[in-house]
């Protein structure tokens, strides 16, 4: 019946030409590159319950074409696989045209597909549990239920209380179990070929983590960034050539829906109101959902490089792989030099970065609109580092999360967390890692008797047993009724910042005046 | 597989269809479309013209098309044969199902077939549907019953099915016709469901300013029926009434830079080209297929970074600035050489290895041949902005003066280029004029002024104007 059924595909297919159909299962060699999430904020991290990223996958295929036109039809890609983005290079007589089939094959698709055909429904005596079978013709669609033409007359599936089952005798044209890519192409000799695949997939993601470690002295810090790529497709790349890019690319499509799996309308069965009422029979179970989108219960996490989980807490990270590093255009690529198995619902990680020794400076921040007033306001703690290479730094900083580390004897405990945003080489490096409760900043207006309304003082008072850099920036136009005061102060970061050192257990304090305008 | 389903069914049931209203094609078997053509425009509709062989007997006669599109706008169907003439047009869509086939029933007898659970042994009777509302109610001989009230196993066999009552929702014409005999038929109508619109793969080779373009069209069907062998016309545009939009502001830039004024080398009907495919194509249900229709190579291009300052804005973090490819459609040397279908164009780029990588996409519209196209391919990572509001001063209650610096930095190894527009010059009823600038800026509109600024490589540059605005 399958000979059969093969042959009579073909034979409908091309009615003119013989078409071979060559399938391609696997591949020989892939390379995958990461693209992030485009609408991921600043500093996010991986959603890995739906990771929004997309990634591109390069395959390598060896496929034998028979002379004349063929379909070759490949299997074993990614399942997020956004087929219109497929490209394929390597065949002699270039591509005819791609499909993608997503006609798939379901109870409800099984029974549109036979309709006017003939099946047999097979009865099952529940008292002997003789089981026997006629010849049907099925004479409805799958909408509502179904209608059955038998050697008795018409009747209907599972309305009599009896056991029984439609059995098919073949799985109609054009219906497929996955939504498949083939391309037609046409060779003028049978020839083994070497072909690429390339093809954007969703279910992919990355992102970077930077521990920064700092030194005993407290000037220096070592910077250390792992790679954390995120693949949440039912495929496991093996061997692979994996890169990662940053930067933000502009996408126009909504690649989730480009690369979905058409719902298959579930089959249900109703019938005519049975005893007194009840309408109709249960239905049965719904076939089993698609695959969920991400098996989240199944992750595993790889590590290549090593100790993952223990490093943070130790002061020296060896690692012996570390991503290598060029510009693609505007963005970056950062390439692991060694083939790696990208896992299905899996994450990995590897070195992106290590740079040791960086000099830094921790500043208390606080930014304001002059007429604020505060109490005891809690400022920002900030590290502070220069992005070149003279200050031992000078690489591109894609964003990520930050988690800062302390020595206290032998161990290292955490001492702030944060955001950074993509830096680009010879950029200022702000990280905010947390506020502090030792040092604040009140801001009370006109006190009397030395104040009026409109006069205003700053303090800064630390109670660390050591000295603090602070900065004030004020959120102000610089202009001419402006008081001098705050008109004089240097602009950093666009904004005029008041920026003062206060000694160890100390408070240092700034008067202005400021009007509304009206 | 159809052949053998012919065959058996008539084998088994033949003496049942004999008394089914078969119609010059059989609506369960096999596939009945003829030649087909099939014109497809972008908005996801499609016109399906279908030449089918009928055999017309003299005088009237109901002609039904089954495997036409499942999503057929019926109003729309058109029919022409020689010699014939047009009775009436009808959609059926009251469906097959147990319930209707009960609901229909009414009246009628049916036949019985009831198994004892404890022996498996069937016992047949004859009963007459009295009514079907919230149950079935029957008569059998002088006794009445509900259908299954006992929950026992029951067959209900039912002796035919009505006419009106359909496998699919159903077209069917009735005709006069003069004579007797085979003539072909033509059926068209519009469809929803097949749509489509154009795919671009664009190499960027960055060292040699250049484009590699390759076009695909992408036809989507999403009809839930397949169109054999059909012959294929993609037009390029919609014809769709759209209300125009009305905007006051002036939007940041587009993809289209300059529309063209040159004519395509490729057929045409009224305004919208026609992209006919070489062959004729199956077109499957819920098939997405892509055929070639340009190449092109080595299109010279340009890559510049543009950034757009919205209003007297100062930021605490420097911008990246839009990273844009621009190349034109021209064939006059120098350009692609085509008019452009709506659809995605992928850049893609090769790195050190030199494979493709892809850096970012961005939509066209219908795009005239000579156009110029500027696509923004994402933000740079190694060209930013930074603009600073460094003095607000009121020189009269309704004049303002507004200096602004703008520090724009460049970390990558290559001089660039970069577009700095300064927008929001034009707020309602403002009149915005530049005092003092440090390189002349071209204005582009009441709302806004641009700098062309040559950046070195490893640079930065700082841009500083002062705008004076009245109130």
């Amino acid at each position: 019946m399958r000979g059969w059924l093969t042959l009579f595909l073909m034979l409908a297919a091309s009615p003119a030409a013989a078409q071979s159909v060559v399938t391609s299962t696997a591949p020989d060699a892939v390379a995958v590159s990461v693209f992030r999430d485009p609408e991921r904020s600043e500093g996010g991290e991986i959603e890995r319950d739906w990771l929004n990223g997309f990634a591109l996958i390069s395959e390598t295929r060896t496929i034998d074409l028979a002379a004349g036109e063929s379909v070759i039809r490949f299997e074993g890609v990614a399942e997020g696989m956004i087929a219109v983005s497929a490209i394929v290079t390597g065949l002699p007589g270039g591509v005819v045209q791609k499909n993608r089939d997503a006609a798939l094959l379901s109870p409800a698709s099984l029974l549109d597909g036979s309709l006017g055909n003939r099946v047999h429904i097979r009865r099952t005596d529940r008292a002997t549990g003789r089981v026997s079978e006629d010849e049907a013709i099925i004479r409805s669609g799958p909408q509502g239920a179904v209608v059955l033409q038998t050697a008795a007359g018409f009747e209907s599936l599972r309305c009599t209380g009896l056991p029984e089952s439609i059995i098919y005798n073949g799985v109609p044209a054009g219906l497929t179990a996955k939504p498949t890519l083939s391309v037609t192409t046409r060779s003028l000799a049978a020839q083994r070929v070497t072909v690429t695949l390339t093809y954007l997939s969703t279910g992919f993601d990355w992102a970077s983590n930077y521990v920064a470690r700092v030194a005993a002295d407290g000037r220096t810090l070592d910077l250390f960034a792992w790679l954390t790529i995120a693949n949440s497709n039912g495929e496991s790349f093996a061997d692979a050539q994996l890169a990662a890019i940053a930067g933000t690319l502009n996408t126009v499509s909504d690649f989730d829906s480009l690369a979905d799996v058409p719902q298959a309308p579930p089959l249900r069965l109703t019938c005519f109101p049975l005893g007194t009422g009840r309408y109709g029979i249960p239905s049965p179970p719904p076939p089993p959902a698609p695959a969920a989108y991400l098996d989240n219960e199944g992750d595993n996490i790889v590590v290549t490089a090593q100790r993952r989980s223990a490093p943070m807490m130790e002061s020296a990270m060896a690692v012996s792989v570390v991503a290598e590093l060029e510009n693609l255009g505007d963005l970056k690529l950062y390439r692991v030099p060694i083939p790696v198995t990208v896992a299905a619902n899996g994450q990995k990680q590897v070195a992106l970065l290590v740079k040791d020794g960086v000099p830094f400076k921790t500043i208390y921040r606080l930014r304001s609109s002059p007429g604020d007033t505060f109490e005891s306001m809690e400022v920002e703690r900030v590290l502070r580092m220069e992005n070149k290479e003279a200050a031992r730094l000078g690489v591109p900083l894609p964003s990520g999360q930050v988690a800062v580390f302390a020595p206290r004897g032998d161990e290292s405990l955490l001492v702030g967390e944060g955001q950074v945003r993509d830096h680009a080489v010879g950029e200022k490096v702000d990280l905010v890692i947390g506020e502090s409760s030792q040092v604040r900043v009140d801001i009370i207006e006109g006190v009397a008797p030395k104040m009026a309304d409109g006069d205003y003082r700053v303090t800064v008072t630390n109670a660390n047993p050591f000295a603090v850099e602070f900065e004030l920036g004020f959120y102000v136009d610089s202009d001419p009724k402006l008081d001098k005061r705050l008109r004089k102060l240097p602009r950093r970061d666009g904004l005029l910042t008041w920026a003062i050192r206060v000694p160890a257990n100390d408070s240092r304090s700034f008067d202005y005046r400021f009007v509304e305008p009206d | 597989m159809r052949a053998l389903a012919r065959t058996c069914g008539a084998v088994v049931v033949a003496g049942v269809l004999a008394g089914q209203p078969v119609a010059a094609q059989d609506p369960t078997v096999g596939n009945a479309q003829g030649q087909l053509s099939v014109t497809i425009y972008n908005g996801g509709q499609a016109l399906v013209q279908d030449i089918r062989q009928i055999a017309f007997p003299t005088g009237r006669s109901r002609q039904e098309f089954p495997d036409v599109s499942a999503q057929i706008r019926p109003q729309t169907v058109s029919f022409a044969a020689d010699g014939t003439a047009i009775v009436e047009q009808n959609f059926d869509y009251d469906l097959l199902s147990p319930n209707a086939l009960m609901q229909k029933a009414v009246g009628e007898t049916v036949t019985l077939l009831r198994t004892n659970v404890a022996t498996g042994a069937e016992t047949r009777e004859r009963a007459k549907v009295l009514a079907v509302n919230g149950g079935v109610v029957l008569q059998i001989g002088p006794r009445i019953e509900i259908l299954r009230d006992d929950g026992m196993p029951v067959r209900v066999i039912f002796d035919k099915i009505p006419i009106n009552l359909r496998a699919k929702p159903t077209l069917s014409i009735t005709v006069d016709s003069k004579s007797a005999g085979t003539r072909a038929a033509t059926l068209s109508y519009l469809t929803a469901g097949l749509g489509w619109a154009a795919d671009y793969v664009s190499l960027y080779d960055e060292k040699a300013g250049t484009i590699d373009v390759q076009g695909w069209v992408t036809l989507t069907n999403t009809t839930g029926t397949t169109f054999d062998q059909a012959r294929t016309l993609l037009v390029a545009g919609t014809p769709s009434g759209q209300p125009a939009n009305s905007r006051y502001r002036p939007q940041p830039q587009g993809n289209l830079r300059r529309a063209g004024i040159e004519t395509a080398p490729r057929e045409q009907l009224g305004d919208y080209y026609l992209y006919p495919l070489a062959e004729r194509t199956t077109i499957a249900n819920a098939q997405t297929k892509q055929v070639s229709f340009l190449d092109v190579s080595g299109v010279p291009a340009q890559k510049i970074y543009e950034y757009a300052v919205s209003g007297f804005d100062t930021m605490t973090e420097p911008r990246s600035a839009a990273s844009v490819i621009k190349f034109n459609t021209s064939a006059k040397g120098g350009g692609l050489g085509d008019a452009l279908p709506a659809g995605t164009v992928r850049f893609y780029q090769r790195d050190l290895r030199g494979d493709p990588q892809f850096i970012g996409e961005n939509s066209i519209g219908h795009t005239p041949m000579g156009s110029e196209l500027g696509l923004a391919t994402g933000e740079a990572f190694d060209v930013k902005v930074q603009s600073t509001v460094v003095k607000r001063e009121r020189m009269s209650p309704r004049i303002w003066r507004t200096s602004m610096s703008y520090l724009l930095t460049n970390a990558r190894a290559q001089p660039v280029t970069i577009d700095l527009v300064q927008r929001g010059l034009d707020w309602y009823w403002d009149d915005t004029r530049i005092i003092t600038e440090s390189q002349k800026s071209e204005r582009l509109d009441s709302d806004g002024t641009k700098w062309r600024v040559a950046m070195p490589a490893n640079g930065e540059v700082t841009i500083t104007a002062t705008f004076e605005t009245r109130y």
